[in-house]
Parts: structure tokens; sequence; C-alpha cells
């Protein structure tokens, strides 16, 4: 039993962090949260499961694919639904924007892709049980990107840009860093790794419509209680929020289960609003 | 002088007759559909004044729905408690509702934005889970029967007219607290919050309260839904209601009745004469959500609002009019204000160095420095944003609080901000009056009903605000939406709410910011005058000239810390200021 | 206050909208020649969409026969379709226009449980009789609504059946019984449960799970551990049953599965991780629809299946008796209007006194005391992996 909550816990652990690294890397970019992260790890599973159970290619080109799209809905994501609201004075407009499109892309997921929850394929032939591929390869693909963040952000230039315009958009203007160019490929790139979290996890989610709002609370669970725009915290959050979803799922079972992890959530965010590892707001007057 | 609200009562008069006359076609299809939309407005009108109001994004709205729809149903089933009639079932929805409308909202006060938005959800998916694992109370995934209301309000018309006289209500109540000044206070904590604060409005009663009388309605509404829909199963209380009843809400347009009101008409119509696209319904809803959001944030209301399209008059002048300050300002005089040994650090950063200041009745006291000196932080201390390391604020002797803000206009503190902090989408009446918010005296329940003590506070408020208006120069501009003014009619607009309140003290922080040579002038007539009408006036200011002119005394920051202080002469000549600051 | 353009034009706009939502088209009275309207309310759209879709297969087909051969006394049935989406709220707005607006003569459908619980009772206050093949039994009552009528057989008839398989015909006596938390599980589960004490049976496990859980290895382990003979899932999510039948295999435990008609279906095909993880699985059928000892189906069907092949219908993702279902409703309403006319009341008097009417899904008969038309005899088991064509061979062991 024990093996089983580990396994399953930290395969879908991972899967919740990813998206929760999702969600900040959009907010990195842009202080704003979108709603589109649940919609990237959605399409990751659906996609995955189109390109190579339905199309037939081979999993690695399906891979790359996924990942093309994951970076044009990102791109999409910023043109559509951030950009035009960012300019505006009503800053949480996004929120309502980000919504909407999510939405639209769910329903229209639903309506062509179906609503029944399809396979997804299994994706390499070894491991058995509870070793089996479908519950590393989310844990791999968890560990490649944070590491991946954590190189681009410290090592490189651009890496250090995209902080930059986090930090203070109009000093990296006056800079003259290309902000807008920076937020674009920051979108792309969280929609590459929001799909590359469906696609990782799509073994044990399925190809499913409904993983949007799965994981849309399941992700942003990590990012609200490791503190806004901390990956590490994301991480840590979602992998303990995996095992405690499969603990329950198992000790209490069903229902209970996903009142439990609610229940935690509110109540710890009412405690910290800021998270666990967080910082208070910035002065506001 | 005609709020927002006022605009649309012909076509709420025309929409009421429409209601009433429905039965006429003799098509209860119509009947169904309508009463929907009655129930549905219900809930939706008083969420708009949580979403479209306060502007908290509480989309789990549906929670609400369902635990006043199972009350009312469980209640009149007779399984678990006696059967207890629809009425009184109905009236225990709406206590349900404000329960929860409280445990959903109070979380509002602490989170951000997006937080919160995410806990409704997580609020209303627990409720459906709920739902569906209590069985033996809501007879879990069969569900359980509604009410049937006895005659005269049976299933069918009769159901439909007690549907629409609550809906009517609704509308009443809810377009009277817009027009109130809770409903003044509810935009400004969505739009100026900080403003909001230092004219007195609480936000956490405020919210609370708005919560609960959202909650009551939702659960009223969902009791109804119950009786409605016959029998009620979890599976009925989807995702989609929520997003149905939140862009209801922002096709409106935030900020109305109206708007909302012609929303909730559309949304429920739409899918019944829409046969075709029922399947992409959804999708259509999330498209209308993201065009109204991108290209008419302002929703229904905004595109009705063609009163606020006709073009102002150009090259328009404040002129302010400073001698009829005495009778707006008719109360004894303040006191005085002093700051001792302030001292406050910002993490490494020490923004304040040991900082002594006073500034009483009569005098306008002038503050100036380097940027970065410390001057607004000096405010904001004052004001009650900041709570310092060391040092005490005292007001005639009697100590300030610090960390409180929204206190301080209870001690006749007003102030500007250095951005012009407005509400863009009320006029500039409605935002004057925000600054006499403390001055009235009636409650949230009188507003609702529009009793006596209501009218005379709005009464009050609107001359007050009107006399302030009429000081400082704006009458004409007093029902023009407040983000069509010029940059200097909005610092003007600013002084003028500040007025409203009657204030001992006045604040102001870089007033003449942007304004023209012959404006700067006026505007120093203008806080001389405040002064000499017994307000203690502390200017922080960039213009020298202005400062010079009209301070009774000066003090210089530099670095956090006095450099210097004195009367203008004093200052203009003193060798430190001169090289730090003003230069030869 | 002024009336300006503006505010004429939007009280219109609103007066407007209310009128146009009002007129419909005004129907004369039913003439000899009018169209014999009937008033069917799927869900083709939607989470419960698959039995809905292949349900308005074999409806639309029925109405295209009885119109290609001359209608009901020379009527043409002209049948309205609303999608219900799944959705009460929608099923209830749908009953409404069809009995007030569209007057129609006899509603069939909804066709999910959830919508006719809250449909029911609209009907019955418009006076217009319905039949619908839902489960859940508290869906007819003949003193509330008389006018109701059931063409599938009751839960507690498809519990029975696969209860009396499990014990008598398995002899089987710990079972074990599951559900998701889905509306019709949760209900299934607790209605079941007692039924299999009564019979004499252990039940080792009883539970409700979250369908979207990936791991279902805990709760069978659990059977496993408490003696389980039988495993008895009751839910229509084919990633849940997909699941159940998965971990068994990974588990090699070689327990007979014995449950809902979704067990057998194509979307639970496609979820399972091999072939053989279908072996030993029997779900719900209809006699008149499965594949006899001999391999052959009863003649009713047989033939039944050549005409759906030659109208082109496709058998690949869908089952026989859902279309078997569909299309004998449109077929006994029209039996009933030629024979009896189409008021509300003469309908409801033929019905009464229906007996054993040959339908290709099920053998029908109803009184005034029981509107539920199927016999108990009729409700059989399956075996899930002998799908052909949409139609499964008898469950082992039945002898019949």
């Amino acid at each position: 039993m024990l093996e089983s909550i580990v396994s399953y816990g930290l395969a879908v652990g991972a899967v919740y962090a990813m998206i929760g690294i999702t969600y900040n890397v959009m907010f990195t970019a842009s202080r704003a949260f979108s709603f589109t992260a649940g919609m990237l790890g959605m399409l990751g599973g659906v996609l995955g499961a189109l390109f190579i159970d339905r199309l037939g290619l081979p999993a690695i080109v399906g891979l790359l694919l996924v990942l093309a799209c994951g970076a044009v809905m990102g791109v999409i994501t910023e043109i559509v639904a951030v950009r035009p609201v960012l300019k505006s004075i009503e800053q949480h407009l996004y929120v309502l924007s980000t919504l909407a499109f999510a939405l639209l892309i769910a329903q229209f997921t639903a309506i062509e892709w179906g609503t029944d929850a399809a396979p997804f394929p299994r994706l390499i032939p070894i491991g058995e049980g509870l070793l089996d591929q479908k519950f590393w390869i989310p844990m791999l693909a968890c560990a490649v990107t944070v590491v991946g963040l954590e190189l681009l952000y410290r090592k490189t230039l651009i890496g250090r840009a995209f902080l930059a315009i986090a930090e203070d958009a109009y000093a990296a203007r006056a800079l003259g860093l290309p902000e807008v160019r920076l937020r674009l490929a920051s979108f792309a790139l969280a929609g590459m790794i929001g799909s590359l979290a469906g696609f990782a996890g799509g073994e044990m989610l399925l190809a499913f419509f409904g993983n949007q709002s799965i994981l849309n609370f399941y992700g942003f669970v990590p990012v609200a209680l490791g503190g806004m725009g901390n990956n590490r915290g994301a991480l840590v959050a979602g992998l303990l929020l995996g095992l405690f979803q499969q603990a329950a799922n198992f000790l209490v079972g069903g229902i209970f289960a996903s009142v439990a992890v609610f229940v935690v959530f509110i109540i710890v965010l009412l405690l910290r609003p800021e998270g666990f590892a967080g910082a208070s707001g910035a002065r506001r007057v | 002088m005609h709020l927002r609200w006022l605009e649309g009562r012909l076509t709420f008069l025309l929409l009421a007759i429409a209601a009433v006359g429905l039965p006429l076609l003799d098509d209860s299809y119509a009947g169904v559909i309508a009463t929907r939309a009655c129930i549905y407005w219900i809930l939706i009108s008083g969420l708009n004044l949580v979403v479209g109001y306060a502007g908290q994004i509480a989309i789990g709205w549906v929670a609400l729905l369902t635990l006043g729809a199972y009350t009312t149903a469980v209640l009149t089933a007779g399984t678990v408690t006696p059967e207890i009639s629809p009425y009184i079932a109905l009236v225990a929805s709406g206590a349900i509702g404000v329960v929860a409308g409280v445990i959903v909202g109070l979380p509002a006060l602490r989170l951000r934005t997006f937080y919160f938005a995410m806990t409704t959800l997580g609020f209303a998916t627990i409720v459906t889970q709920i739902a569906l694992a209590w069985k033996s109370v809501t007879g879990g995934g069969i569900g359980t029967p509604g009410p049937v209301f006895p005659w005269p309000f049976a299933p069918g018309w009769g159901f439909y007219y007690f549907c629409l006289i609550l809906a009517a209500l609704c509308t009443w109540m809810t377009a009277n607290i817009a027009s109130s000044r809770f409903g003044r206070s509810l935009i400004a904590i969505r739009d100026a919050e900080v403003a909001a604060e230092a004219s007195g409005v609480a936000k956490p009663a405020l919210l609370v309260t708005v919560f609960v009388f959202s909650g009551a309605l939702a659960g009223v509404s969902g009791g109804l839904f119950s009786s409605l829909q016959s029998y009620i199963t979890p599976d009925a209380f989807t995702f989609d209601l929520s997003v149905l009843f939140f862009i209801a809400i922002l096709i409106g347009g935030r900020g109305s009745i109206l708007g909302p009101l012609l929303g909730t008409i559309l949304l429920t119509v739409l899918p019944e004469i829409a046969a075709p696209l029922v399947a992409w319904s959804t999708f259509l809803y999330a498209a209308l959500l993201l065009l109204i959001v991108l290209l008419i944030p302002g929703g229904i209301a905004d595109m009705l609002d063609y009163r606020n399209r006709r073009p102002l008059q150009q090259h328009r002048e404040i002129v302010p009019q400073p001698a009829l300050l005495p009778s707006l300002l008719d109360r004894p005089a303040g006191g005085a204000l002093e700051l001792s040994n302030i001292a406050l650090a910002f993490g490494g950063v020490r923004a304040i160095d040991g900082l002594s200041l006073d500034f009483h009745s009569g005098e306008v006291h002038g503050l100036i420095g380097p940027n970065g000196s410390g001057k607004t932080t000096t405010l904001n201390v004052i004001s009650g944003y900041y709570h310092p390391q060391t040092g005490q604020a005292r007001l005639n002797g009697a100590t300030l609080p610090f960390g409180a803000p929204h206190r301080r206009a209870g001690f006749r503190i007003a102030r500007t901000f250095q951005t012009p902090r407005l509400i863009g989408g009320a006029s500039v009446l409605e935002n004057v009056m925000i600054g006499g918010t403390i001055d009235g005296r009636g409650t949230f329940a009188e507003s609702l009903l529009t009793l006596p003590r209501h009218r005379r506070d709005e009464r009050m408020l609107r001359e007050r605000a009107l006399q302030a208006l009429t000081v400082v120069g704006l009458e004409t501009l007093a029902g023009v939406r407040a983000d069509r003014l010029q940059h200097s009619e909005l610092r003007f607009m600013e002084i003028a709410r500040a007025l409203t309140l009657r204030p001992a003290f006045l604040m102001l922080d870089e007033p003449a910011a942007g304004l023209s040579a012959e404006e700067i002038r006026r505007l120093g007539a203008l806080i001389k005058a405040i002064s000499r009408a017994g307000t203690g006036v502390l200017l922080v200011e960039h213009h020298a000239d202005l400062i010079f002119d009209i301070c009774d005394r000066v003090t210089v920051l530099n670095l956090g810390k006095i450099l210097a202080a004195g009367t203008p002469a004093e200052i203009r000549s003193h060798r430190e200021v001169v090289s730090a600051y003003l230069g030869a | 206050m002024s009336i300006t353009r503006r505010k004429v034009l939007a009280g219109s706009a609103a007066a407007a909208g209310a009128a146009s939502l009002a007129s419909g088209l005004a129907s004369p009275a039913i003439a000899a020649n009018e169209p014999l309207r009937i008033g069917f309310l799927p869900a083709l759209t939607g989470p419960s969409s698959s039995t809905g879709v292949a349900m308005n297969r074999g409806t639309l087909l029925a109405v295209d026969e009885i119109n290609a051969a001359g209608g009901v006394n020379g009527r043409k049935i002209e049948i309205i379709v609303r999608d219900t989406q799944s959705d009460a709220t929608k099923a209830v707005n749908a009953i409404a226009e069809l009995t007030s607006r569209q007057k129609v003569a006899m509603i069939w459908g909804p066709l999910n449980s959830g919508e006719t619980l809250a449909a029911t009772p609209l009907c019955a206050r418009a006076g217009i009789p319905m039949i619908h093949p839902c489960w859940v039994d508290t869906l007819i009552d003949v003193k509330k609504y008389p006018m109701s009528f059931r063409s599938a057989p009751t839960n507690e008839q498809i519990g029975e059946a696969a209860n009396h398989y499990v014990m008598d015909v398995l002899k089987a006596k710990k079972v074990a019984v599951i559900g998701d938390n889905a509306g019709y599980a949760t209900a299934t589960v607790a209605a079941y449960v007692p039924l299999l004490k009564k019979k004499g049976g252990t039940v080792v496990y009883e539970g409700n799970v979250d369908a979207a859980n990936p791991d279902l290895k805990p709760e069978l382990l659990r059977m496993r551990d408490g003696g389980a003979e039988a495993i008895m899932p009751w839910s229509v999510n084919a990633g849940f049953l997909a699941r159940i039948l998965n971990t068994r295999a990974a588990m090699g435990w070689d327990v007979p599965v014995v449950g809902q008609t979704t067990l057998g279906s194509g979307q639970t095909k496609a979820l399972l991780d091999k072939p053989e993880n279908w072996a030993k699985v029997y779900s719900n059928n209809f006699k008149n629809c499965c594949y006899a000892g001999d391999g052959k189906l009863p003649a009713l069907a047989a033939d039944f299946r050549g005409r759906i092949a030659k109208a082109k219908i496709d058998m690949n993702d869908t089952l026989l008796w859902w279309i078997a279902c569909g299309y004998d409703a449109p077929k006994l309403i029209a039996e009933t209007v030629k024979a009896a006319g189409d008021s509300p009341k003469d309908i409801t008097a033929y019905l009464n006194k229906l007996k054993n009417w040959p339908g290709i899904n099920a053998t029908l008969t109803f009184t005034p005391e029981q509107h539920n038309g199927v016999p108990d005899a009729e409700v059989v088991m399956c075996q899930a992996n002998s799908l052909k064509d949409g139609a499964f061979n008898l469950a082992p062991g039945y002898g019949a």
C-alpha cells in the first residue's frame, strides 16, 4: 500500500508541481495569474493521444509536436488574453480574460474530441507494476523542468532578462530589454512546460477534457502554498500534495479525499495568504 | 442630479410591464423561461453587489444556489425533518445562504483576487461533493424532489408571479444600495481602495455585510430553483451555471443594476432561441466573455450610457470659489497634529530617520525635499498605512494608532494622493460624495429599504459634495464620468473629496503636479483659504514658488531626516537646503 | 425625467425580446392531416451522451420507416428533437416548449434519469403522456404520474438480474460492490447492497470512489483481502470501469466482474491495457438482443439488424439494444395513436391495456397499476468480450 501511495503520489504530484511552475512562469512574466495552466496540461494529454494514437506518429515526434503546440498556445494566450488587459487600469481583468480563453479551448476540445476520457498511449515499454514508466516519466519531466529553469534563470542572459522584466518592467525597458518579446517567450516557455506536464502524466490522467479544471485547481495549490513565483516552493508543495491526495484516497477514500484537499488548502491560505515560502505584497500606497 | 441607476427607470418600467403581461400570451413555455430568468436574477442581483460593485471575483457562486436548493427541498420533503411550509423553508434557505456567503466571502478579506477566485471554485466543488455523499439527507445521487408552493403561487403562472415579485423586490433593494453610500463605498473599494480607506470606509465590515446579503439572496434563489425544477440532483449544479451568473454581470457592466438585469435575461433566453447552437452554448458564453473583457469592459451598461458620450466643453477652466469655504467647513477648529521621533525602515532602507513634525489649524505647513527623502512616506505614516518602528503621532495630545488607516477619517484627517485615486466609472459627484461617507448615519438595512434616515443621509451628502465641488470650481462637471476629466481637474476633484469630510487636518501630496501656472495660482489661493477657514494643511510639493507663496512654515527633508525647518524666508536662504535641493 | 430615444430603444428591445420569446407559431387544432408531433429529448452532447446518440439513431430510423409506409392513419410523424445536453435544466425548458408551444401528442425521453426526474412532474402537469427508458426506480408512480410509462427495466430489476447471476449461476456468496461517486453510481450501490443481503449474500466491500482516481489498487486489494468471489461495479464511467479491469489483471486476480452495461461498451474496451482483461466480465443486457446458445440473435433482432445495415447505421461504437430501444418507442407510439387516437386520455387507456407488445429490445406489458413495461425474465447478463456487431453472447450458465 505504501509503495502504491508513494509511486502514484510522487508521479501525480510531479504533474501538479509542473502545472504550478507553469502558473509561476506566466506570473513572473506578467504579474498576472492565468487560468490557462490547467488548459495547457489538458491539451498535453489530449494532443499527445491524438498525435500518437490516432495519427500513429512515434512517441518522440508526438512529444515534440505537443511541446510546439503548447508553445503556440502560450503565445496566443499572451497576445489575446494577457497583453490587452495589462494595458488597462483594471489589472484584475486578466483573471476574466484568461478564464474565458481557457473555457473556450476546453469547450472546443470537448466538442471536437469528445467528453469521455480517451486512453493515452504507453510511451516506453519498460517497467512493471509500481516501477512502470508511467510513474517515473512525470517525475523525470518535472526534474528536467526544475533544473532547466534554474539554469536558465541563473546562468543564461535571457533567463536573467526574464527575471529583470518580472522584477521591474519599466526599469527593464529603460535598459533596453525588449519587454514584449521577452514576455511572449516566457509564455511560450510556460506553454511548453504545461503541455509537457499533461503529456508526461497522460498515462495516469488519460486524455480527458475535464482534466483542465482538475489541473487548474490542483496545479494552483502548489503555487498558493509555495509562494507566488517560487518554483522550488511549487515543487515541494506539489509533491507533498500528490502524496497527501493519494494517502487520503487510500485512507478515507472517494469524496472525502477531495474535500480534505480543499479544506486544507483554504485553511493554509487563510493562515498564511502568501504561502509558506512567499513574500508579502509590496507597497500599495 | 441623477445617479446612473435612475437613468434606466423607463427601461425598468417597460420590462415590468412586459413581465406582468406575459401570461396574456398563454404560452407556458415562455412562463418557464421567464420564471427561470427571475430566479437567476434574484441570485445575480446579489452577486452583482459582490462582483460588479465590490469587484470580488467570486466564480463559484453556484455553491450557494446548491445549498439553498437542497435546504428548501429537504425541509419540505419531510424525510429528515417534519414537513415544513415551503415559505418557511425558503427563509431557511436564505439563512443558510447567509452563513455560506460569509464562509465563502471571508477569504476575500485576506486573499488576493486570483487566490480568492480559486477558493470559491474549491468551495463550489466541496458543496457538490457533500450533496453527493450525504445520501441520508440529500438523497445523494438520486436527488430529492423540490417543493410545490400552494395556491396562489402554484406551479405555472402563480409561481411565476411569486418569482417575479421577489425579483422586482431584489431589483429595488440592490438599486437602493447602489445609489447609497454603501454602493459608492463598494465601488471605491474596488477601484480606489486606498482612497476609500482614507475616507473612512471599513472594508471588512462592508464586505461581510454584502456577502451576507448576497448569500441570503442566493439561498432564496436556490429554494425557488428547486421548485421550478421539481426535482434536484447534484448534477444540475454545474460549473457552467457559475460561469453564466458571472458572465451576466460582466456583460451587463460592473457598477450597474440594469446592465446585469439585461444580461441575465439575455443569457437565459439565448440558448432557447439558438437551438442548433446548444452544444456550443458554453463555448459561446466564454467567447462572449472574452470579447466583453477585451473590447467593452464596461458591458451593456456602458453601451447604453449615451449621456457620457456627449462631448464635454473644450477649454474648460477651473475657477475655485474659496469664499464659500466657511459655510462648508462650518465646524470647530481642530487643534494640532504632531509627529515625534518617527523612525521607519523598509528592510534595510531607512525611509524616515528620527522625524519630528507638527502642524495645526489655520496654518499651511510645507514639506519639501528631493525625491526619496521621505515626504510621501511621512504622509503615509500620518495616514496610518505604515507602522513606524519608533515614534508616535498625536492629535491634540491623544495618541493616533498606526495601522488603521480607515480610522483617520473619524479624526477628521483627510488627504489627497500623489496619483489621483478615482473611480473612473462613477460621476464626479459620486466620487466626491465618498469623502463624506463616515457622516452617514443610516445602516445598510435602512438603505436597502430607502428608509427616511437613508434619504436624509443622501441629501446631506449630495449637498455637501456639491458645495465642495463649487468651492473647488468643478460644479459644472458634477454629473460627468470621472475618467473623462483632465488631469488637473482630477487633482481638484480629490481636494473636493477631502473637503467633503470637513477635515480638521488636510494633507496634500503634490497637488500641483501637472497643473498650469494659472491653475497653480488658483490652487494656492484655495489652499490658503482652506487653512484660514480653520483647517490645518500639510502640503507636500515640488513647486518651490507655490510653497514659498502660501506656506506659513516649511520643513525640508533629506534622506529621511529633517534638514531644516522654519519660515519660507529662512528656508529660501538656508545654505544646505539650497545646495541639496533648491539650487541657486 | 426626459424620455430619450435611447431609453425607448432599450425598453422596446426588452419588450421585443419578451414578445419574440412568447410568440410561437399559432397552433391550429390538430386536424386530420396534420402531422403527428412527438417530442424527443435525447442527450446528444454533454457527459452522458453516448446512449443518447445511439438511441437517436434508432428513433430516427423508426420514424423514417413509419413515414415511408404512409405514416399513422395517413398522418406523417414529425419528431421534434431537443438536445438536453445531459442537463436537467435544459430538459425542463424543453418539456415546457414541447408541451406548450409545439403541442406534441406524446413525449419520448429524456434518456437520462437525472433529467427525467425533473421532467416528469412538469410533463404530468401539462397533461401529456410520456414514455422513457430510464432506470431509476422512483421515476414511475402510477398515482402521481398516471401518464408516465417506462420502456426499460427498473434499477431494481437490473440489480436483481445481476445478483441472481452472481449468486445463483456463478454461486458466489461473498461479493464486492463498487461505484464511482456520480449520481447514478451512489444511488445504485446503496440500493443493490440490501438486495444482495436479502438473497443471503455477504457484502465484503461496499464503496464509492472518485472516478478520476488513477489508482484503484487499494480498493481491489481490500476486496481480495475480504475474500470477494465476484466484483460488481455500478458506474457509467468507462474510464473508471476500465481501470477496475486493468487493476484486476495487474493483480493477477481471476475474479468475475458482473455489473453495469457500460462494462461491455466500446469505450471501456478502448481503455483496456490488454484485450485479455475483458475476460470473465458480464454486463446487463436484454434477452431479445443477445446471441443465444446457437450464436444467433432472436428473429426480430436479426431482422432489425439487417434493416440497420441497409440504413447504413454505424454499429462500431454502439450497442444493438440502445438502437433497438430508440427504435421501439416511436413504433409503439405510432401503433398506439393508430389504434386509439392522439388524445392523452386515449393514449393512456390504450397503453394501460398493452400486453406482450413485441418490441425488438424488450417485450412490453403495462397495466393501470404497473407502468414498468419490461418483464424480469428478459433482463439478463451477457458476456462482455463477445461483442460482435453491437451484440453479445448470453452469459454462460443461463441455459436458454
